[in-house]
């Protein structure tokens, strides 16, 4: 399946704007824009670095690149969940740092007006920690899609010297 | 003469060229540096080297390069001309090296895609003063002075028919019926057939395309043309006869000199189609001198001799046997192959081969080949990647000669071992370094001539850069015989500027006190000069080295000199390793700092009461560490007598480290662990096994560290 979905993205570069990956996580439905996503591959061996942050579970191996993966549920500080069949890794690529997300399965590709896209509730700050790497909502047949901001998503914020200078929205946004 | 030339492709040629003549032109400058003169080889080599810059920059434009090099082609030309004594050599050499600098710069410039500006009439006017003042030694001796070089006249460059000496040369005139048409476009058919077969031409009026009135010109006094070519006149009337309208056409042979005073002595513009440059320069010399009442033979015969070397030149280029290849398509090229590797074992190890009853005679021959030719593949891309040392240490030299000079040191750089191969990205992170030792030991290394006479040593000193292969590490060893380093010194400005709290001297050992000086904001030259002594330098060399896995080891002798020892791995990207297993996890140790594996008895082992633990080894005690307690890895051994404990080396200090079992030596390609994972003590870089799989390389040093903080 998800080398269909692969093919179909490349063939259509110049209308990803406003499209978006979307996969389950428990039991909300995350979304990622498709211009971040360079593949994605099955579940395979995770190679463990020792004395690293929890959510990084290692290191993989696709065709030569070694690339970091990801934990997105331990990330959003929820409970780890096993992998299965079904399990797999998105590949992002955000201003060339490749990494991979580990989410429990792909769900689809929607395709989202930027103008439909809703401000998370000022209230959610405070609240659960997935919502700080959430830019916006959008709703899509009755179903809400969290859509995440991949830069906030692997940075670490605990980590003042990580990269260059916090933008300031976000910033704002988390103050 | 409206031939298109594709710039870009003639704009690296030339920058390629250029830069080829001025590196051997520098060489061989650096190589005779401390003669008395230049021996005439290398007053050929020069001369030549600044003849083609002279010449291709002219055909590109460069005016500035062009007057810079004709200017120092000068000097050279007399030198060869006139073999004149008494030339200070030094100031010669000064000379050149700063023409070649000059344009170096310029170079640059238009690699960069700007104007090359730069300035040139400052060495200009510096060379010409020593041409004259050399010539003025010589001028008492009568009028042997070689005729000047002097043609400097913006030249123009043309693809011209090859010359030769049995070219003959004609007058042709041709007048037109009075009634002709358009007698210029006529005239200029004749020009243009006639092009074919002449080797050189000149004719008036010349400006019969653009200027339509000259059709009137030709009808009154007719066409003339003055050509050289090898052709009988039966020929040229058939090639020119062609024209319609003519009344007829007269040919005339001439001499040579009529051919090259041209129109002048009818007109004051003419112009030349078709004129070898050379040919034409070496014939005005030539003309020149041949009136010249007094002169002597041997003039003749030297100008016999430049055209000899004009011929000559083309054989004597070295051959371009190298292209420069971009560094990163190396890299996807060894990426590549790895992968390739990777797949290769994916097929033939591929389970669906294993079905019982196959007969793979075939396929295994197939698969014996492919697997040769992709060892051979990987052999290829990591020699492309190695690269001598030759050219960096030649950069050296120059750096001694500046540096030497302008402090009034006397110093001889000795080379030893410049042959020596080290991995591409290497020779980039220690050039710089190296460059900036090199600098220290000529600015605070040697003693002053008088400080080095006083001491009772040679007043020449001597900076010795050796690199040698050892044990899989190159090593570069910047030696020098000057003042050596003072400890006291060194303690004390490391304690005033608070870089080591307030320890005693006595708790540091020689070598840590001479580390001292790679500290950052560490300079004990109290006086900053131009060439080091900022404090900036050393912690950035050692930076510099730690990158590309290196160190830096400094020992020194005071009074007798220092030694500065660079230890460098030799390649970054292949490693020969040792793959080993802890628990779920593989990790690979490089197989050079391997010591021994050994079985441990429970009773080696010795425990102190805080948890740290020894070995006892052939009575000598070891620290040690255990892999699967230290990165906190699961279902791994424990028990000490299941296991093996490696023992490893890294600068003559040891570590045990104890791991589940040894899986297998081979030759890893060493990958960088992503940056987004932050740098782990210990681990210095990951690979990909046979497999697939991904395998974490053990920094040893990291490790040793890790250990002694505790």
């Amino acid at each position: 399946m998800s080398e269909e979905l692969l093919e179909e993205f490349e063939d259509e570069q110049d209308t990803q704007k406003g499209m978006f990956m979307t996969f389950q996580m428990g039991e909300e439905c995350y979304g990622i824009a498709v211009t971040f996503v360079q593949e994605i591959v099955g579940i395979q061996p995770i190679t463990a670095v020792p004395e690293i942050e929890d959510y990084i579970k290692g290191l993989i191996n696709i065709r030569g690149k070694i690339i970091p993966v990801i934990d997105v549920r331990v990330r959003f500080k929820q409970e780890p969940f096993e992998y299965t069949d079904r399990t797999c890794i998105i590949v992002i690529n955000v201003k060339s740092t490749i990494i991979g997300l580990i989410v429990d399965k792909i769900a689809g590709v929607i395709t989202v007006d930027e103008r439909e896209i809703i401000l998370p509730p000022s209230l959610s700050q405070s609240g659960s920690v997935s919502s700080k790497y959430v830019f916006g909502l959008a709703k899509v047949d009755d179903e809400v899609k969290l859509l995440l901001d991949p830069e906030r998503l692997i940075r670490d914020e605990d980590i003042a010297a990580f990269g260059e200078a916090v933008p300031s929205t976000e910033v704002s946004a988390e103050a | 003469m409206g031939e298109d030339f594709n710039t870009d492709s003639m704009l690296d040629m030339f920058l390629y060229e250029s830069e080829q003549l001025l590196e051997t032109l520098e060489n061989v400058v650096l190589e005779k540096k401390d003669e008395d003169c230049f021996d005439e080889a290398s007053i050929n080599e020069i001369f030549r080297a600044m003849h083609t810059i002279k010449g291709s920059s002219g055909i590109m434009m460069y005016e500035n390069i062009t007057k810079v090099s004709h200017k120092l082609e000068d000097v050279f030309y007399y030198l060869r001309e006139s073999h004149p004594e008494n030339v200070p050599h030094l100031e010669l050499v000064d000379h050149v090296l700063e023409v070649s600098d000059f344009i170096n710069g310029e170079l640059d410039k238009i690699r960069e895609g700007e104007t090359p500006d730069g300035d040139e009439s400052k060495i200009v006017d510096e060379i010409d003063k020593f041409l004259t003042r050399i010539k003025t030694g010589i001028e008492k001796k009568g009028d042997e002075l070689p005729p000047e070089n002097t043609y400097v006249e913006p030249e123009q460059f043309y693809i011209a028919p090859t010359g030769s000496e049995s070219s003959k040369y004609y007058k042709i005139s041709i007048y037109w019926r009075s009634d002709t048409q358009m007698c210029n476009i006529r005239a200029y058919t004749a020009v243009y057939s006639i092009k074919e077969i002449v080797e050189d031409m000149q004719y008036i009026p010349e400006d019969i395309i653009t200027n339509e009135a000259s059709s009137e010109v030709i009808l009154a006094e007719g066409f003339h043309m003055l050509v050289k070519c090898q052709a009988t006149e039966e020929e040229l009337i058939s090639t020119i006869g062609e024209t319609s309208g003519m009344d007829h056409v007269e040919i005339n042979d001439c001499t040579k000199q009529e051919f090259e005073m041209g129109f002048h002595h009818q007109e004051d513009a003419h112009i030349v189609i078709d004129l070898d440059e050379k040919e034409k320069a070496s014939e005005e010399k030539k003309e020149k001198k041949e009136p010249t009442p007094g002169d002597y033979v041997i003039k003749n015969k030297e100008s016999g001799k430049s055209k000899k070397l004009a011929k000559n030149q083309p054989k004597q280029q070295p051959k371009q046997t190298y292209i420069s290849v971009n560094v990163e398509k190396l890299d996807s090229l060894m990426d590549m192959i790895g992968e390739l590797v990777i797949s290769e074992a994916v097929v033939l190890q591929n389970p669906d081969l294993k079905v019982p009853g196959l007969d793979l005679t075939n396929f295994q021959k197939a698969a014996g080949q492919l697997s040769k030719i992709t060892t051979e593949l990987q052999d290829v891309i990591m020699s492309m990647r190695m690269m001598s040392l030759t050219n960096t240490f030649q950069k050296m030299n120059r750096i001694v000669f500046d540096v030497s000079r302008k402090l009034g040191k006397d110093i001889e750089l000795e080379v030893i071992g410049e042959n020596t191969e080290v991995d591409k990205n290497i020779i980039e992170h220690i050039s710089d370094p190296l460059m900036h030792l090199i600098r220290n030991s000529v600015d605070h290394g040697i003693e002053s001539k008088e400080d080095r006479i006083a001491a009772g040593k040679d007043p020449k000193g001597k900076i010795t850069l050796e690199a040698k292969n050892e044990g899989g590490k190159v090593y570069i060893i910047v030696r020098d015989d000057g003042k050596g380093l003072n400890k006291q010194a060194l303690y004390e400005k490391a304690k005033n500027n608070g870089l080591i709290g307030n320890r005693a001297m006595s708790e540091f050992t020689e070598k840590e006190i001479y580390q001292f000086i790679t500290y950052a904001g560490f300079s004990t030259k109290e006086q900053v000069t131009e060439y080091s002594g900022r404090g900036v330098g050393m912690d950035v060399v050692v930076k510099n080295i730690q990158s590309v896995g290196g160190n830096l080891e400094i020992d020194s002798m005071e009074g007798a000199g220092s030694e500065m020892t660079l230890k460098i791995p030799l390649t970054l990207a292949i490693i020969n390793g040792i793959v080993m297993q802890v628990g779920n996890s593989t990790f690979v140790i490089e197989t050079n700092a391997v010591k021994e594996f050994v079985r441990i008895r429970r009773d080696m082992l010795v425990k102190e009461p805080d948890g740290e633990e020894y070995i006892m080894l052939r009575n000598e005690c070891y620290p040690f560490i255990r892999l699967n307690q230290r990165y906190h890895l699961e279902e791994s051994k424990t028990d000490i007598e299941d296991g093996i404990v490696v023992v490893l080396e890294h600068e003559s200090k040891f570590i045990c480290v104890f791991i589940d079992e040894l899986i297998a030596e081979q030759e890893i390609v060493v990958k960088p662990i992503p940056s987004y994972i932050r740098k782990v003590q210990g681990l210095s870089g990951c690979t990909q096994l046979g497999d697939g799989s991904i395998a974490l390389i053990l920094d040893i040093a990291g490790l040793i560290a890790g250990e002694e903080r505790k």
